[in-house]
């Protein structure tokens, strides 16, 4: 089960962030969002030490806690997607997918003549479709 | 079968050791699942909580022993994968509540445990390792590998153990306390690695007792109290937070932070809390992470009333106020004081509520902690708060000061619009009792008051009465919208006026002061530039929001001083050009004047030598040079005395004017010299203060373009006497046109004729020409003699004129270099009211230098001046022989319409040593008028060389009858005595 999914700007702040899990653990998720910047930025920095060509946006496992899984993307105008998940074994196609799909909902909510590139998401059809496509995503229902 | 195993590794067969330490593991995996199952109701030997905990002890040796094999053997991925499937395994194994802080312990030991195993072997750990991180062939993450990691999480286990233990202690009425009461003695680990007995003496005997359930719980109990884990929380995430600061890591560094600054918190340590949570709180701030930084200033908050620090409470409080909350979850949650520690869940109504909180406090009330009811702070007339924020500071959000003039120049006296802009982010409107505008010029400081606190504040700035107060009718701050006053400010002093800060006051003890900032060049507000708000304008009108600016060039007052400066015609070159300069006072007086005279070179490049020439060696180097400045009309003494301060330098000069009233004048001479022809760009400039008393100087300037012009050209020509030819070997050799050198004959006379001619504009006098010298020795190679020109006596010479000098030259002496001197001419303008004393300027021009060369042979023409027609006369033709041999020539004479004539047309001869051959031939004219007479070729067959005589030494004039010339006689003897002259 997906527990957060954020979007992170140029300069690393939060422009979108919200928690599924019900429970009031929004700080908790905020760090770990926070935290996920580090392996970003470390990937992002030293592309040959890892064998993520810069082409792709899927930045993979980030970052496991105890009880959470950390995967990132990152978009060509450098705005980091995030998603933690709680399931501990999930597929990397299922969550490529995902990316896309969040990906593509995030382009069309800036594509909103009235959103200031930069500015925090306030969209609700933003907020409506992605929760959407997060209570759409189990495991193996993507090819 | 870990007896096996331990004998396996004795034998140093590790891999057989790993095999069967794994089987002994798995057994005991199975186990523990059976045990679950049966919700360990069948326990065999043991009571569950005491069976729990050994499964646990012999789990976790096994597990050291599986790794410690793995890591050895380079193996770290499968080491890693084990250690997480046997978290996985235990994690939920926390058993009964009472023994759950047991459970935390544990599984903090296990992280510290691997985390010290990879830290020991992190030598063993192959580079290959971090190539493929985050793909999908690695399970792997970069952190995973780090001992840092595990540090961490063994902090954060210790921790829930802590809180566990605490809970429990807490509510003191479990079970197990209140069955057993007391804390079992002599307690010590059996023989079998977790297991626990209680050793009983019976007399001599000592007897190992199995413990109960309950009398174990009390046992571990009181055993966990004795510890202090806060420490070991604070040193593990310490190494963590280090490691994570080496790696690069910052925002993992800073979450290790805040965790150890809450532990700090938690052991009331509030020094070093603070200071954690200050760095941390800076990154968030950097960042952006609104619910991060509301959880770390929730906890300074607290710190700073328990550390007695009214002035961080507030300021905390009000960034905390002030800022943008990220979601709206306005949903209290009971565990959320755990969660967000004392700031509470981050909403509006927190947000509004910590508005008053502070507000109140600043107007005399008390704040108590939250933890902790008796410490409390409070702001009283005798420790006022004040707080600075500049321009990057957070505490920006809560009150920004704008400020604009609406010009960008104003005179001195005259008043320019301000506009002071202020806007908040706090949630709830805030009322400012005063206002105080800080200049950089004292002067125009002003206070503005809210209306409704005029009275009050009058009262308390009674002592202050300088000082321009404003009444604004309220000074109320709405959220985010811009509050906008406007006043006039008036400055007399010139130059720079910045508008520094604005202090807002609220209360009678409390003060804000704000930096100001330009509208042109104000940053965007931390964290609300991410928000979607509506962008508003500090001033109303859009123009200055974009350009106006906090500081306003204060001109300086207009000069009422006249300062003439006159030159009416070109400089010449060599004269001493005079440049009259007045200073009239019109309306100011002139006090401690100083007048600064520049030369510049008009055509830019700016001084007139190079910075390198200012050694008094080079002063040759400057094309124009200030010589004097000399007043007017004085004598020498009044000149010592009033040029108190007189500095010149070849461009530069300064020279102090003495202090004038309205109606005086005061004029100088400024004396400059040009030495090229070059333009320059006269700069004067007069500084002065209008009154006695130290006041802003005004300065006047004036320039003025003087073109320095080359008064006459000097050019000159040799020529040799009429009808004399002397033979120059090496001219007739040179090719002609291919040197400009000139050839005198040795012993010969040559006449120089020199020619000046005025290339200015102004009528010059020649007062005399000369050539001069170089050599100092009496005795010159060369004589020269002055035989006539136009006469020297102060000859005037108009724009164009030529003036022309005739010298007779004999040299001496046979050299391929000879210097003839220079001609020096001596000059000066024709001034109608000249002084007499006047020397005159001296142009001189350098000679070029000349060939001379002794001529062995020299061909002269005799015939008389005029000829009559039909009459004939004689015409020779003299070839001297200059050398000692003996010269053979050939000579032909041409025909022509205008003569016959008799004697041979070809002829040779020879001519004897100083000797002289003369041809003569009888020429009849057969045509009036100026004949040129037949040409005459002499050859030398010694030096192949001819000799031509050029047309104007043979031209005649030929009368068509014997002329009649009638002179009286008195005219006669006029003429004669002219001719004898």
């Amino acid at each position: 089960m997906i527990a957060c999914v954020a979007v992170v700007g140029h300069q690393n702040n939060p422009l979108y962030l919200q928690s599924f899990t019900g429970a009031d653990d929004a700080l908790k998720l905020h760090h770990i969002v926070h935290c996920s910047l580090d392996v970003i930025d470390e990937r992002v920095n030293n592309p040959k030490r890892s064998v993520i060509t810069l082409n792709e946006s899927y930045l993979g496992l980030l970052y496991p806690t105890e009880s959470y899984k950390v995967y990132g993307y990152l978009s060509n105008t450098k705005v980091k997607f995030l998603v933690v998940t709680t399931d501990l074994d999930v597929k990397d196609t299922d969550i490529r997918s995902f990316f896309r799909r969040f990906h593509a909902a995030y382009v069309d909510a800036v594509s909103n003549p009235f959103h200031v590139p930069g500015k925090k998401i306030i969209s609700r059809i933003f907020a409506v479709r992605v929760s959407g496509i997060v209570k759409a995503f189990a495991p193996g229902t993507y090819g | 079968m870990s007896l096996v195993a331990v004998f396996a590794e004795f034998r140093r067969d590790w891999a057989e050791a790993l095999r069967f330490y794994e089987e002994a593991y798995r057994a005991l995996r199975e186990e523990t699942v059976v045990n679950k199952g049966l919700m360990i109701a069948t326990s065999t030997r043991l009571p569950p909580v005491q069976r729990l905990v050994e499964i646990r002890a012999v789990a976790e040796q096994l597990f050291f022993k599986i790794s410690t094999l793995l890591l050895h053997g380079g193996k770290v991925e499968e080491a890693i994968a084990w250690f997480n499937r046997h978290f996985n395994s235990y994690k939920h194994l926390v058993g009964l509540d009472e023994v759950s802080f047991l459970h935390w312990d544990w599984l903090s030991r296990q992280f510290l445990v691997f985390a010290e195993l990879l830290e020991t072997s992190s030598a063993a750990i192959p580079n290959t390792l971090s190539s493929h991180f985050g793909t999908p062939e690695s399970s792997l993450t970069e952190w995973e590998i780090q001992p840092a990691y595990y540090y961490q999480l063994a902090a954060n286990y210790l921790r829930e153990k802590r809180y566990c233990l605490d809970n429990l202690l807490s509510t003191g009425d479990s079970e197990f306390s209140r069955t057993s009461g007391k804390v079992p003695e002599s307690v010590m680990p059996s023989v079998f690695i977790g297991q626990s007995a209680r050793l009983v003496e019976q007399g001599d005997m000592i007897e190992v007792l199995p413990l109960s359930d309950a009398e174990y719980v009390q046992y571990a109990l009181s055993e966990a109290q004795r510890f202090q884990d806060s420490y070991e929380i604070i040193a593990l995430f310490r190494k963590a937070c280090e490691s994570f600061t080496n790696l690069k890591a910052p925002r993992l560094a800073s979450l290790c932070s805040n965790r150890m600054a809450k532990e700090y918190f938690f052991t009331e340590d509030f020094t070093d809390a603070k200071k954690l949570f200050d760095t941390v709180s800076s990154l968030y701030r950097q960042e952006g992470w609104v619910t991060l930084l509301w959880e770390s200033l929730g906890y300074l908050q607290e710190c700073s009333i328990r550390l007695d620090s009214a002035k961080d409470f507030i300021e905390y409080s009000l960034e905390m106020a002030s800022l943008p909350i990220f979601a709206n979850g306005d949903q209290e949650i009971p565990d959320s004081k755990r969660e967000y520690g004392p700031a509470g869940l981050p909403s509006q109504s927190r947000r509004e509520a910590l508005q008053s909180e502070v507000l109140s406090l600043v107007r005399g009330e008390e704040i108590v902690s939250r933890t902790d009811r008796g410490c409390s702070i409070a702001v009283t007339k005798e420790q006022p708060v004040r707080i600075d924020v500049d321009i990057i500071s957070p505490l920006r959000m809560v009150l920004l000061v704008s400020v604009a003039f609406h010009d960008q120049s104003v005179k001195p006296g005259s008043p320019v619009m301000f506009t002071l802009s202020l806007v908040s982010q706090l949630p709830c409107s805030i009322e400012v009792d005063e206002l105080e505008i800080e200049f950089n010029q004292p002067k125009c400081n002003f206070i503005i008051i809210n209306a409704v606190e005029e009275i009050s504040a009058a009262r308390s700035n009674g002592d202050n009465q300088d000082v321009r107060i404003e009444t604004a009718p309220s000074i109320v701050l709405p959220t985010n919208k811009w509050l906008r006053l406007t006043y006039d400010v008036k400055s007399d002093q010139s130059g720079k006026l910045e508008c520094l800060s604005v202090t807002a006051r609220i209360g009678k003890s409390f003060k804000i002061c704000c930096q100001a900032e330009s509208p042109a060049s104000m940053e965007d507000l931390p964290f609300w530039k991410f928000e979607g708000m509506v962008q508003t304008f500090p001033t109303k009108d859009p123009v200055l929001s974009f350009s106006g600016q906090k500081v306003i060039q204060v001109e300086e007052p207009d000069p009422e001083v006249d300062l003439i400066l006159n030159a009416s015609s070109p400089a010449l070159v060599g004269e001493s050009f005079v440049v009259p300069l007045t200073v009239i006072p019109r309306g100011h007086e002139v006090y401690s004047g100083e007048l600064k005279i520049n030369l510049v070179d008009a055509r830019g490049g700016g001084l007139l030598m190079s910075p390198r020439e200012t050694d008094p060696f080079s002063s040759g180097n400057h094309h124009v040079e200030l010589i004097s400045i000399s007043r007017m009309g004085d004598d020498d003494e009044s000149r010592i005395h009033s040029d108190k301060i007189k500095k010149i330098q070849q461009s530069f000069g300064v020279v102090s004017v003495p202090d004038l009233r309205v109606g005086d004048k005061w004029s100088c001479k400024l004396e400059i010299k040009w030495h090229k022809p070059k333009s320059v760009m006269l700069y004067a400039s007069l500084g002065y203060s209008p009154n006695s008393a130290e006041a802003a100087r005004v300065n006047v300037h004036r320039s003025l373009q003087i073109e320095g012009k080359i008064p006459i050209s000097i050019t000159h020509t040799f020529m040799m006497p009429f009808r004399r030819e002397p033979l120059l070997l090496s001219k007739v050799k040179s090719l002609p046109g291919a040197d400009q050198n000139v050839y005198l004959a040795l012993n010969e006379t040559s006449i120089l004729i020199v020619t000046a001619r005025n290339s200015s504009e102004v009528p010059l006098r020649v007062k005399s020409m000369m050539i001069q010298s170089n050599s100092n020795k009496n005795e010159t190679p060369y004589s020269i003699q002055h035989v006539g020109g136009v006469s020297a006596d102060d000859s005037l010479l108009v724009p164009g004129g030529e003036f022309k000098g005739v010298f007779s030259v004999r040299p001496k002496i046979d050299s391929p270099n000879l210097e003839l001197g220079s001609v020096c001419l001596n000059w000066n303008r024709d001034l109608t009211l000249s002084d007499s004393e006047d020397s005159g300027v001296v142009t001189e021009q350098k000679l070029p230098a000349v060939i001379v060369e002794q001529s062995p042979l020299v061909v002269s023409l005799e015939f008389p001046p005029h000829a009559i027609l039909g009459i004939p006369f004689l015409f020779y033709i003299k070839v001297s022989n200059q050398t000692n041999l003996l010269q053979e020539i050939k000579y032909s004479l041409g025909d022509t319409q205008s003569f016959v004539f008799c004697g041979p047309h070809d002829n040779a001869g020879f001519i004897l040593p100083k000797m002289e051959y003369v041809m003569s031939y009888k020429l009849v004219p057969l045509c009036s008028g100026s004949q040129q007479l037949p040409q005459a070729t002499i050859t030398s067959l010694r030096y192949s060389a001819a000799l031509n005589p050029s047309v104007t030494a043979t031209t005649i004039f030929v009368y068509p009858s014997e002329p009649n010339f009638f002179v009286a006689d008195n005219e006669k003897e006029t003429i004669l005595a002219k001719l004898n002259l």
